[in-house]
């Protein structure tokens, strides 16, 4: 390397450095850059700094276990799952009678949420707490798993094949066949029953309901010589009359009921409102009985006495003949003189609806409905209701034919007569005297425990069928996930016993095919709008499929008597008892449900388990106390026909002096989360000519213990309930002056909570509202701190109305918020602890007469407050405002001071108090969150029921508040919806759960800047009766509510 | 070095103390072996404090849950609690600060026991705002520190934040004034040590040598943080009054909490002093230097701020009443009828009514009575703060939430543990530190040892002049 000419670049170059030399021929240098920049130091750093964090990351890596979540991917993606995307089809939640046209949510393939298919002329939309409840119960971990043999109780796996060999081996005998069935719905299904029959002749199929309707149908029977319901217009019936009927709550198609109800009970102009008005002759309260205007008192057994009444004040008034009857108490036979004079008023416009389970009672209530000209009106036998179909006489036929041995071979399909039959005990000796006992249901129930074998079918949401549950409707259902066990679903395991040949045992979803061509053949000519492929195309899409229906009208058979001696008789009994269906639990068929478990009984607000409703006594001068000095949680034993049960008990408002009552469906003995809870009363029901009667003569005792988990959600009850005051010789304040010592008037009717008047006080409640309204914005205004009002003056701002008028208290909108927000199930001893995680509770008040007191819903959930109270509290900022008016929580920053729900006036923020999701990284108190027992881990840490939560919320820890976030994950997918379509976010575009859910659209959500949207509309059409709750005090709800408006009668008692 | 001393004023050395007596008896409990009384009294706290941390381990491990509050009272025995020993931790700066600048010289008979007290009791309020979050790792949350999420900052607006503050500032400055003051007593322990003892009181001391300028500047610190604690007497129970008084619920929202909840907390805290004194002054048998004028003197303290708060609780009710609001009036007569009556009579009992003995000078010169309503005054404020925080949540303003409370054992745990803790540390104050400042006493021998002035003074000037100095010399 010898350059006598060239480029140089360095003194050393030109001087021909020999190092440099050496060093510039080489392309890499050996030596350390950091070394010749004299870094020597900053190298010992990094050594330090490494060093310093390889110890400390594998001090972490090597103390903490890291939790290790299996992911695997699709080989092949399904076009229609987009990560991230939800996915609605279509379906239809069945359970027996309870029928609902629902969209089922699912995301990456797992159904999480339903919602009401609006398309639907049956439930227009609504659902029920059951039909929102019913994902969970696809999760159940306690679900049967493949085809077994039973014994005992104890399941022993077989597979399909040698289930249906020994089966169809079975049935070859050729002895008599019975099918033990809950009201069916589906035609599909009775079309594969009718080719089981046809294979097996002997075969006859028993239906009968769990809590029956039996003499309803009976008497349409002998009346109008069709054995069904017909379809009952509330919404055109300006004065109802129910006879113990809950038809808001659990009769027949409350969803249907309530909508077309509340469609008569809404006000949309205070200046020339007007609602229908309804009374309600009953002794519980039940759900519809707090809704009335007027409660008319019985004693349970005064039911027949209440129907001759009625008869005869309408015979009376529209000339026919009387009947004579037991006479009724003399209160009630007053409220019925008025109730029949209004219904006399609005002939053709008036309804008359009864619960009675006697035939003699339904027969004078229909011929009620002739008098008053409502037959073919508002009773209408036009389109045929399917709802109801049991008749429990079959069953008792049945229990003869079982214990003489008359019967080879049993299959029980979708009930559970060794639960909910009140003969219970006979129907199980008998049934053991069954050769081969088949059970389809899908969990391990007491009927299934005594069978032989277990062929669990499909859940609902994993099975193909149909619906029928009125004339001329039709309903589909879809699967939306694949069968997450090895079950089956009963309809094909009928047909493959029955080796129909119209079954194709090579397709992969035989009774899809088999539902399509039945689809195909019997209802596609029924149309012409669509070509036979179009049409179940569009059946699926839609989910439902109306017909024209016949338009039958009927007259009241001339033949059909009014039997006033068969109607039942006032008892003479000290204490009866009554026993009622709940909105949630059914008589047994949802007690495993712990949505449903845990979401408070709308009157009583009770959860797990069944209490015994008592009187309350007011003392005439401060104390308001339960009958026989009883206390909420006391325990005490009640003796019904010589069988004894110790019961809980709640008392009641509204539970008339010598009644008590209790919820049917409770004390389930096995199956799942709600065993153990309650006392199953079924067996004390008593039969009279083969029918179930919901009522007894009982005997009480006094305390004999406590129940030290009583869970009970809410602790004050009333919102100033009246009564004589024995000092005063008036009618006083008894509930405000039953707090601490002499009470102070006006403690509580003055809260700004709840508004409420009568029909004919209308225009004295606006006066008094626009007063209040004024009052509150001159209160508000006396601040020291800037107004920042027209902060939200621009783009949108969310808000909420919600129509205490329209509101019945059903407690749909309380699942579905459940359900779309993870909110964890906590168990009765938490909800002892007053630890429920409701985001969205519905407060129930009674007000007026203490003895006969109405009722006011109010959904209570966060109110969103412009000027919130928790906002500022918060220490670190985990609560605050968003520029679109939502209160919103970062449960990632919560700290869990709890200031800002002291702080809260509408106390709606939520504490994890424990780790009730199992969310929390390590698993240190699990044994005080909910469990089922029996189980080997809590019940959010099982994988399966996981699956339930929506993955759009976040799962909360321990130690952080929440509360309701007016959906906000909704509101994100409603506004990324606008934004990717590239225009202005719609009314629409973001409807919250709970609005979603309510079957009678009391819960109106969107924006309140958008002049067009409806929560504005709705809010203004009723004007000064808008109001916020707690409105001056200047915390400015995002949340409104409408003054409660009763349209009672001057002229009725009570 | 001889003042005109008015003959009114009390004796507040008995039993003719020469300098060298009085760094005798205040500095020997450090040097002897314990006795009896206190390692049984010390094995007692220690095993509640170890129950207390138990207590707390449990929380942490279960949860909030573990305790029984509810979705309506969310705070409950722990904010009481948080409340009460606060109010309890404002005896000892008072008596630094205040009676320093109002010249009560039978504050350095109590002083530096009070001031221990205000620092142990500080650290036990202290405790319950950290164990009642329901995420105690994350408290680090509530600094604002800047930090890369955001940044994302406090909430300024928070009173719980400004609680931070004003409690940490608290307590920072009180340790202060304490430690300066223990400097120059450390120091006399030192002189009088030998050994690995020395050397650490060597190192405590500051290496004091007590010369002039040391106590120049000693007396300068002294002043400038008794200027500095003054106002904070004042601000940390106002700042902890807005955790309530800042809210929107009736019967925490209101004006009068301020000052309402300083008087109660002077209150309390002297009423804990009383309590602790006179054990301490019996078992260190200090009784010639907290004397039955420096119990009486406190009594003074304690009736009159007892009837400030009677007073404010009468213009509570009558506020309410007034102000024509039926959800304050509603709150109110809740307090006094409803569910959590006896709480509220409780607090009237303790806090009004028993302190009124003490205008009989007879009762306010027992020590027995003085006991027993130091005592009392103290389950009155537990009371007060209880009736606050747990009846006032209970029935707010929608009935329909309405509960109940009671605390579960670990609550109750709690308390008793963080009385553990006090104790357990108080107990091992007395061993380490003289329990009244030497150096302060010394400074008012001359114008109130029972040689100088009252019956028994020697009217002999020259020759008690000549004794002191002789002692002096000695010392």
């Amino acid at each position: 390397m010898h350059q006598e000419k060239g480029i140089w670049v360095s003194a050393e170059e030109l001087n021909r450095d020999e190092a440099f030399l050496q060093s510039a021929q080489k392309e890499f240098s050996v030596e350390n850059i950091a070394e010749t920049d004299g870094q020597w130091t900053a190298n010992r750093r990094d050594f330090l700094k490494m060093m310093g964090f390889g110890l400390g990351a594998a001090t972490i890596a090597a103390s903490c276990e890291i939790p290790m979540k299996r992911a695997i991917p699709y080989v092949t993606k399904p076009d229609e799952i987009v990560p991230g995307v939800a996915n609605y089809f279509a379906s239809s939640f069945v359970q027996g009678g309870d029928y609902c046209a629902v969209l089922v949510k699912t995301r990456e393939g797992r159904p999480i949420k339903i919602e009401g298919n609006s398309l639907s002329k049956v439930t227009k939309g609504g659902t029920s707490a059951r039909a929102q409840a019913v994902v969970l119960s696809l999760y159940d971990t306690r679900r049967i798993k493949t085809a077994a043999a039973v014994n005992k109780g104890e399941l022993a796996d077989m597979n399909w094949a040698d289930l249906d060999k020994k089966i169809t081996g079975q049935l070859a005998l050729g002895g008599q066949i019975r099918i033990i069935s809950s009201t069916n719905i589906s035609p599909t299904a009775k079309k594969a029953l009718g080719e089981f029959v046809a294979k097996y002749p002997n075969t006859r199929v028993i239906t009968y309901d769990a809590v029956s309707s039996a003499a309803l149908l009976a008497a349409n029977e002998q009346c109008f010589g069709l054995k069904a319901l017909p379809s009952y217009h509330f919404d055109k019936a300006e004065v109802i009359v129910s006879l113990g009927a809950d038809f808001l709550g659990t009769w027949i198609s409350p969803v249907e009921y309530a909508r077309a109800y509340a469609e008569r009970r809404k006000i949309s102009d205070p200046k020339k409102a007007t609602m229908s008005r309804h009374y309600q002759v009953e002794s519980h309260m039940s759900l519809t009985g707090s809704n009335a205007d007027h409660r008319v008192l019985i004693k349970p057994s005064e039911m027949g006495a209440a129907v001759c009444a009625l008869y005869n004040e309408v015979a009376a008034l529209t000339g026919a003949a009387a009947i004579g009857g037991p006479k009724v108490n003399d209160k009630a036979a007053k409220a019925l003189k008025g109730a029949a004079r209004d219904l006399v008023a609005a002939k053709g416009k008036s309804l008359v609806v009864s619960g009675s389970n006697n035939i003699a009672e339904q027969v004078i209530v229909n011929k009620i409905n002739d008098l008053l000209g409502n037959l073919n009106a508002t009773v209408d036998f036009g389109t045929l209701s399917y709802q109801r179909q049991g008749d429990e006489r079959d069953m008792e036929r049945l229990i003869g034919e079982m214990s003489a041995g008359q019967v080879g071979l049993a299959i029980v399909w979708g009930a559970n007569p060794a639960f909910d039959l009140p003969n219970a005990d006979k129907f199980k000796a008998a049934f053991a005297k069954v050769n081969t006992r088949i059970s389809f249901s899908g969990t391990m129930d007491e009927t299934t425990a005594l069978c032989n074998y277990s062929a669990p079918t499909h859940h609902l949401l994993e099975s193909w069928g149909d619906a029928q549950p009125k004339e001329g409707h039709y309903s589909l259902i879809q699967p939306t996930i694949a069968p997450l066990f090895d079950t089956r679903q009963a309809e094909l395991s009928l047909l493959i016993w029955a080796g129909s040949p119209n079954l194709n045992l090579q397709d992969p979803q035989p009774y899809y095919q088999y539902l399509k061509s039945a689809w195909t053949s019997d209802l596609q000519s029924k149309q012409n709008k669509y070509s036979p492929v179009a049409f179940w195309e569009m059946s699926l899409h839609d989910g439902i499929f109306e017909a024209p229906v016949s338009g039958r009208t009927v007259s009241f058979n001339s033949g059909a008597t009014l039997n006033s001696g068969a109607v039942s008789k006032p008892a003479s009994a000290e204490v009866e008892i009554s026993f009622y269906e709940t909105v949630n639990i059914g008589n047994g068929q949802y007690a495993h449900n712990p949505w449903l478990q845990e979401m408070p009984d709308p009157v009583h607000r009770t959860v797990w388990g069944n209490y015994l409703s008592i009187p309350v006594e007011w003392d005439g001068v401060n104390e308001i106390n339960g009958w026989k000095g009883l206390n909420d949680g006391d325990n005490v034993e009640v003796e019904v026909n010589g069988k004894k049960l110790t019961c809980t008990v709640v008392k009641t408002f509204g539970q008339p002096a010598g009644t008590v009552s209790i919820a049917l469906g409770q004390g389930r003995e096995s199956g799942g989360c709600g065993t153990g809870f309650g006392v199953n009363v079924n067996p004390w029901l008593p039969v009279s000519g083969g029918l179930v009667q919901y009522h007894a003569a009982a005997t009480v005792s006094g305390k004999t213990g406590v129940d030290k988990q009583f869970a009970c959600v809410q602790h004050h009850h009333t919102m100033g309930v009246q009564a004589m005051g024995k000092e005063e010789g008036a009618i006083i304040n008894a509930d405000e002056k039953s707090l601490g010592w002499k009470g102070f008037q006006g403690s509580l009717t003055s809260r700004s909570v709840i508004f409420q008047a009568d029909l004919k006080d209308l225009p004295g409640l606006v006066d008094q509202m626009t007063e209040f309204h004024k009052e509150a914005k001159h209160l508000n205004e006396q601040t020291l701190y800037p107004d920042n009002t027209d902060y939200f003056g621009t783009g949108v701002k969310w808000g909420m109305y919600i129509d205490l008028n329209s509101c019945i208290g059903c407690g749909a909108c309380q699942v579905a918020c459940v359900s779309e927000n993870n909110i964890p199930v906590v168990g009765k001893a938490e909800v002892n602890r007053h630890h429920e995680m409701t985001w969205l509770r519905i407060d129930r008040y009674f007000y007026g007469d203490l003895e006969n007191p109405k009722v006011v819903y109010q959904p209570m959930m966060c109110q969103h407050c412009d000027n919130a109270p928790c906002e500022n509290v918060c220490p670190v900022n985990a609560t605050n405002h968003s520029m679109e008016g939502l209160n919103q929580m970062a449960y990632n920053r919560c700290i869990g001071t709890r200031y800002c729900a002291n702080n809260c006036p509408y106390k709606v923020r939520r504490f994890n108090w424990l780790d009730y999701t199992t969310a929390d990284v390590w698993p240190a108190n699990e044994e005080r969150v909910f469990w089922v027992e029996g189980e080997d881990k809590p019940f959010y840490a099982d994988n399966l029921v996981r699956m339930v939560l929506n993955p759009d919320v976040t799962v909360r820890s321990r130690g952080v508040i929440e509360k309701c976030s007016f959906c906000i994950q909704r509101i994100q997918e409603g506004k990324l919806t606008a934004k990717r379509e590239s225009r202005a976010i719609l009314d629409n575009d973001v409807r919250s759960a709970c609005q979603t859910a309510c079957p009678t659209g009391a819960i109106v959500f969107g924006n309140l800047n958008n002049p067009e949207s409806a929560v504005v509309k709705a809010r203004e059409s009723v004007g000064a009766l808008a109001y916020q709750a707690l409105e001056e005090i200047n915390v400015r709800p995002g949340v409104q509510y409408s003054a409660k408006i009763r349209n009672s009668s001057d002229t009725s008692a009570s | 070095m001889s003042q005109p001393v008015a003959p009114v004023r009390h004796v507040l050395i008995e039993g003719n103390k020469s300098y060298h007596n009085i760094t005798e008896d205040l500095c020997s409990p450090t040097e002897k072996a314990p006795s009896r009384e206190w390692i049984v009294a010390f094995s007692l706290a220690a095993a509640l404090t170890g129950f207390y941390f138990f207590c707390v381990s449990w929380t942490i491990w279960k949860g909030i849950g573990s305790w029984n509050l509810n979705r309506t009272v969310n705070w409950g025995w722990d904010i009481t609690n948080f409340v009460w020993w606060i109010g309890i931790g404002h005896a000892g700066t008072l008596i630094s600060a205040i009676l320093l600048l109002f010249r009560q010289r039978w504050r350095t008979g109590v002083n530096r026991a009070a001031e221990a007290m205000t620092i142990f009791a500080v650290m036990c309020a202290g405790q319950f705002p950290l164990i009642h979050m329901g995420r105690l790792w994350l408290a680090f949350f509530i600094f604002p520190f800047p930090n890369t999420r955001g940044p994302l900052w406090v909430n300024f607006n928070s009173p719980l934040l400004w609680d931070v503050f004003a409690i940490s500032t608290y307590f920072s400055v009180s340790l202060l004034f304490w430690y300066t003051g223990l400097v120059p007593d450390l120091a006399t322990v030192r002189d009088r040590a030998a050994g690995f003892r020395r050397k650490m009181y060597d190192i405590f001391s500051f290496g004091w040598t007590g010369s002039a300028k040391h106590w120049q500047r000693w007396e300068s610190l002294s002043l400038i943080l008794a200027g500095l604690s003054t106002p904070l007497v004042l601000s940390v129970h106002t700042i902890v009054s807005f955790d309530f008084a800042t809210s929107v619920i009736p019967g925490w929202h209101t004006t009068i909490f301020p000052p309402y909840f300083v008087a109660g907390a002077i209150f309390s805290g002297f009423a804990m002093v009383q309590t602790l004194m006179l054990i301490t002054r019996k078992v260190l048998h200090l009784e010639e230097y907290i004397t039955i004028n420096h119990i009486e003197s406190m009594n003074k303290v304690i009736v009159m701020t007892g009837t400030i708060v009677g007073v404010a609780y009468l213009t509570e009710l009558f506020v309410a009443w007034y102000s024509g609001y039926i959800y304050e009036q509603f709150a109110f007569y809740n307090r006094v009828f409803g569910i959590y009556w006896w709480s509220y009579f409780g607090m009237m009992f303790c806090n009004v009514v028993s302190p009124q003995l003490f205008w009989s000078r007879k009762i306010r010169r027992s020590i027995w009575w003085t006991f027993f309503l130091s005592i009392v005054v103290n389950v009155g404020m537990w009371f007060e703060r209880f009736v606050i925080i747990a009846t006032t949540l209970a029935r707010d303003y929608l009935p329909s939430s309405w509960s109940y409370y009671s605390p579960s054992w670990v609550e109750i745990g709690l308390f008793i543990g963080t009385i553990g803790l006090f104790f357990f540390l108080f107990l091992i104050f007395t061993r380490v530190a003289p329990v009244v400042a030497v150096a302060e006493v010394k400074s008012i021998l001359k114008v109130a040892g029972d040689q100088y002035i009252g019956p028994n003074a020697k009217h002999a000037h020259a020759h008690s002049h000549k004794a002191a100095v002789k002692t002096h010399t000695e010392d």
